[in-house]
């Protein structure tokens, strides 16, 4: 089965026709996927900057990452599940619109980025306390997540601009 | 009125400039909406330590000192990209309901967001007086559902109709 049999499927199911057939439900799908995105996006760039040595430089980075991650993935959770929702109401449009696939490639990029991140530096970042510079390829996986998080905003926002 | 600025404005240079190139308005929204990253970020860490849900180790006034600064910052950015959305299309935001109840929660949370900084900084907050300490947790819930509304009001701008007698 490939992909555009998919999208068919999925536009035959009543989820899909309940939502595309609503003149509210897919705005409002969009309020609460823009509100899980800033907040995903505020609450790692609070992390990113400190690694980054721009933020919070007093801060102990562990201590920040137990603070925010879990707002991370709380609203990255949201967001999904709302993006989903506005996938499965017009698949074929988005799976025919260039951003919407560059913005999922960024959206993997940046989740095996935060994979490696915690799996490769957990260790190193216990020494990362406050006043103390992150390592560097610590620093470059911050400023790859920075980057790739404001590129998936503006695929975003893109995706509606293009038909 | 307000529709002879809006056909002034767009007949402006700056105007025609941005509405000739495709790419400027969602470039502008794109930063628009980091900004309310920026924003809802710090915004989210100051309201979260009020209601005692994060950041628990923290004085409220230090990240006060830290975070307010980057929501000043934030929201003069959104004007400004707010502005150059507007200056792109004159006719769009300014005739729709939805952009002036938008700007009027921005105003409000902005004063309640200054407020509950000045209260927390009360002899009676730093204290740890207990009634005082309810109503900045009050004060932070409201805050939280206005910013919350405020992104709301922002999206369904796109999906509001002109009120009557706004300019094409």
């Amino acid at each position: 089965m490939d992909l555009n049999d998919l999208a068919e499927r999925l536009k035959a199911t009543p989820l899909s026709q309940a939502i595309s057939g609503s003149d509210t439900l897919f705005p409002l799908l969009e309020c609460v996927h823009v509100l899980a995105v800033v907040t995903v996006v505020g609450a790692i760039a609070i992390v990113d900057l400190r690694l980054l040595g721009l933020r919070a430089r007093g801060r102990h980075i562990q201590e920040l990452l137990h603070q925010f991650v879990p707002v991370t993935l709380a609203a990255f959770v949201v967001g999904f599940m709302a993006g989903a929702l506005m996938f499965i109401a017009k698949p074929d449009t988005y799976l025919a619109n260039g951003f919407f696939l560059a913005k999922m490639l960024l959206l993997a990029l940046a989740g095996a980025n935060a994979i490696a991140f915690h799996l490769i530096f957990n260790r190193a970042l216990a020494r990362v306390g406050p006043g103390v510079a992150a390592p560097l390829p610590a620093r470059l996986s911050g400023l790859f997540s920075l980057t790739a998080w404001i590129a998936i905003i503006a695929c975003g926002r893109w995706i509606g601009f293009t038909t | 009125m307000l529709t002879a600025f809006a056909i002034w404005l767009r007949a402006t240079p700056l105007s025609l400039a941005i509405a000739s190139h495709d790419w400027v308005i969602p470039a502008v929204q794109s930063v628009h909406i980091v900004m309310i990253a920026a924003l809802i970020g710090s915004i989210l860490v100051i309201n979260l330590r009020l209601l005692n849900l994060i950041e628990k180790g923290q004085a409220i006034t230090t990240l006060m000192d830290h975070y307010l600064p980057v929501v000043a910052i934030s929201i003069l950015v959104l004007a400004l990209t707010g502005a150059v959305l507007i200056i792109g299309e004159p006719t769009r935001a300014l005739f729709r309901i939805t952009f002036w109840i938008k700007m009027a929660l921005v105003l409000a949370a902005a004063i309640l967001t200054w407020g509950l900084s000045r209260f927390s900084r009360t002899p009676a907050a730093l204290g740890g007086d207990a009634s005082t300490a309810m109503a900045l947790k009050g004060g932070a819930v409201l805050a939280l559902l206005l910013w919350t509304a405020i992104i709301f009001a922002g999206r369904w701008i796109g999906y509001t109709e002109g009120w009557p007698g706004a300019p094409q």
